[in-house]
């Protein structure tokens, strides 16, 4: 049982380790397939050799790519800060590196994230007003400059020794003839960015050396094979879901035709049991090549499928094909078996997402008293207003909360609001959401505590907030208004048959507003009466109409009418004789 | 940012709240804030998640996926004195006298949403917004704040 346990957890841990992986990757899939595009078309052997625009290459790849990778790093840790700080570290292991430093930005992005975020939990309350500006510029850069030295010493020759192992591990079995387990090797390095490493860095050189002699060699298929990635997004276009399956076919046309096959990697990363797939995918192609004797007379890049063949001499066609067809059905199948059995817990999940809609629906509508009460309130240092696109519902909360905290005299809980894809887990959090975002907020969020809400504007759950917060003790709130036996005795409530507004010109939507409030009220007090606003010539002049006037408006109702009950309010809405009348009708 | 008068539609009957989001949505388009598609966004989100705030107000805006038809920073207000019902429940009444439309960038709304905030929490404020008479009666009002 244990066992299984620990499995499941580290199962757990892994993929969230690869979603973070790919998910630096992912939103900067442009700027590798700009980098593809240009490297295919322009490159000397490209299409359209061009050596101004080629000149881009390098830096795009070796620069402009890890910072990217590095800046969203650090997002994914501590937003703005996070980011550039990250963006500073990462710049300590790309310059001067042998290789193209992805693993290095997937390294140092997040650490300069975290880094940054530390310090400010440490120091961000203690910094003066005023100071701000001054604390977040120095402390982000000081942190970065820190952390691109350790990039420089530390990180940058720990990932170039790793590479230079994983390229000497492909030398070896490429020198003991055991050639197709040389993939195990290449296909997880290719999806850690290192393919371009291992392509020019080891295979090209050998096989030049023998192409020289024999016309032809198979190294230059090992890594440019496009078929194992092919499979793979093939696998996600037919049994993904969402935005993978979305996204696969054109990433698969990107790839197979176009060449780029970085475009593949995060799906990998998505999932890392797919690096199964592509070394599967991997060994059986080169295993293929090897069988048919098939090889190319110079090395292709990219490794697209035109470009492979466009190197292929005459008599290899039929293997170099064969080679890329059953590393593509390899991958294929074995991506798919890891899909399909994923989906079935997936459907597990969508069904519990269903179950839980179905029980939001059945409450709909109430908020629960007991909303607050098993919720610890201690130690809360921010409270974060979450809606879906963090434009109005929440920030609309997040104001009027702060305006009661103040008022409380609260001084050490800021209040802040987000999109509820933004948020982020952290100690000491209140996360107030509406009821229909409760549950994603809660994914987001899980150590948390979480307060629903039903109306922003007046919410009953502020003032508990403010309440816990100050005592950490629940106050019972006493939400019926205790009738006064005073007040409105002079009227004879009990055989009232409909109670009026009256409407004019300049309160119609005071008048529409009190029906409404009204109505409301006399509902909850399980009482049924109509109630209507009317002009003041539609008045009925009975003794069993009930009409609600202002001061002013009394004189008016007074010259016309003489039989009608009236109550006079100060105010139509708020007015606390309201709560006495409800009381006091049948 | 500030309110202006060109954003204020006063009187209005809607019938639905899906027109008086339309509403709303259309004043942002006539002044450049969004693109048409971007009403369509209002009216998705304010059916996934409503957007009825209490106190007879509703703020529709568009989903987080809208935010890219969003051109500048702008709230509209629509003033329905007979109010238009915002419930998706059949015996739920969520009675909305103003709608403010919004359309946000770069948080430059959240000033003026703040003190819109602040002002709607008391419910006779609303009513003072809902039975403005003039444009410049309800920009007057919402600057009483803060």
């Amino acid at each position: 049982m244990d066992d299984a346990k620990n499995k499941t957890s580290l199962k757990a841990r892994i993929q969230k380790l690869g979603t973070a992986l790919s998910g630096m990757v992912m939103p900067n899939i442009a700027a590798i397939i700009a980098w593809g595009l240009i490297t295919a078309i322009f490159m000397a052997e490209g299409w359209f050799p061009n050596k101004q625009i080629a000149e881009l290459i390098g830096p795009m790849l070796n620069y402009l790519l890890p910072l990217l990778i590095g800046y969203v790093g650090g997002r994914m840790v501590y937003e703005e800060r996070g980011a550039v700080v990250g963006a500073i570290a990462t710049i300590g292991v790309v310059v001067g590196s042998q290789v193209p430093m992805f693993l290095g930005a997937m390294i140092m992005g997040p650490l300069g994230g975290w880094c940054i975020k530390k310090l400010d939990s440490i120091f961000q309350d203690k910094v003066r007003s005023g100071l701000e500006m001054i604390y977040n510029n120095f402390t982000s850069g000081i942190m970065g400059m820190l952390l691109a030295i350790v990039g420089v010493y530390v990180v940058n020759p720990v990932v170039n020794t790793g590479s230079m192992l994983m390229g000497e591990g492909v030398d070896w079995i490429i020198s003991v003839h055991l050639l197709p387990l040389a993939n195990i090797f290449i296909e997880p390095a290719k999806v850690l960015f290192l393919n371009n490493a291992i392509g020019n860095g080891i295979l090209v050189p050998l096989g030049i050396q023998q192409a020289a002699s024999a016309g032809k060699s198979v190294l230059f298929l090992l890594e440019s094979n496009p078929g194992p990635g092919l499979g793979v997004l093939l696998a996600f276009t037919f049994f993904g879901k969402g935005n993978a399956k979305g996204s696969a076919p054109g990433a698969a046309f990107i790839q197979f035709i176009g060449g780029i096959h970085e475009v593949y990697f995060p799906y990998i990363l998505m999932k890392p049991a797919m690096f199964l797939a592509v070394i599967a995918g991997g060994v059986t192609g080169t295993f293929t090549f090897q069988m048919f004797g098939a090889g190319l007379k110079a090395a292709a890049s990219p490794g697209s499928i035109i470009a492979i063949l466009a190197m292929t001499p005459k008599g290899s066609y039929l293997g170099v094909l064969a080679g890329v067809a059953t590393g593509a059905v390899v991958s294929f199948i074995i991506a798919a078996i890891i899909l399909k059995h994923d989906r079935s817990t997936a459907d597990e999940f969508e069904a519990k997402q269903q179950e839980m809609a179905q029980m939001k629906a059945e409450s709909k509508g109430k908020e629960t008293p007991t909303n607050l009460a098993p919720a610890d309130f201690s130690g809360i240092k921010k409270i974060i207003f979450a809606c879906d696109a963090g434009m109005g519902s929440s920030a609309m909360g997040a104001s009027l909360l702060r305006d009661k905290i103040k008022k409380a005299d609260i001084t050490d809980v800021s209040v802040t609001n987000t999109a509820v894809s933004r948020l982020q887990d952290e100690p000491d959090l209140l996360v107030v959401t509406q009821v229909e975002l409760a549950e994603r907020a809660a994914q987001k969020t899980p150590s948390a505590v979480h307060v629903q809400v039903g109306n922003f504007l007046n919410s009953p759950r502020y003032d508990e907030i403010i309440a816990r917060l100050k005592t950490e003790t629940l106050i019972n709130e006493e939400t019926g208004v205790e009738p006064k036996a005073t007040t409105g005795s002079e009227l004879e409530l009990s055989n009232i048959k409909e109670i009026n507004f009256i409407r004019h010109d300049q309160n119609i939507g005071t008048s529409t507003m009190a029906v409404s409030l009204f109505k409301d009220s006399l509902h909850k007090a399980g009482k049924k009466v109509p109630v209507k606003a009317v002009r003041l010539d539609e008045l009925v002049d009975s003794s069993d109409h009930l009409v609600i006037v202002t001061k002013e408006a009394k004189k008016n109702l007074d010259i016309r009418y003489t039989k009608v009950q009236v109550l006079v309010v100060s105010d139509l809405l708020t007015d606390e004789k309201l709560a006495q009348i409800i009381a006091g009708l049948a | 940012m500030e309110l202006k008068e060109n954003m204020i539609l006063l009187d209005q009957a809607p019938a639905t709240k899906k027109e008086a989001i339309r509403l709303a949505g259309e004043l942002l388009v006539k002044e450049g804030c969004v693109d048409e598609r971007y009403i369509d966004s209002m009216i998705k989100r304010n059916e996934d998640v409503s957007t009825y705030m209490g106190n007879f107000i509703a703020i529709p805006h568009g989903t987080d996926e809208g935010k890219r038809f969003i051109k500048k920073t702008g709230i509209s207000v629509v003033q329905v004195p007979l109010g238009v019902d915002f419930s998706n429940d059949e015996q739920v009444e969520n009675l909305v006298t103003v709608v403010f439309g919004i359309a946000g960038a770069n948080n430059e709304h959240l000033e003026l949403l703040s003190q819109i905030a602040l002002y709607c929490s008391d419910v006779s404020n609303v009513a003072k917004l809902a039975d403005a008479t003039t444009k410049a009666e309800i920009i007057n009002l919402l600057k009483e704040v803060g």
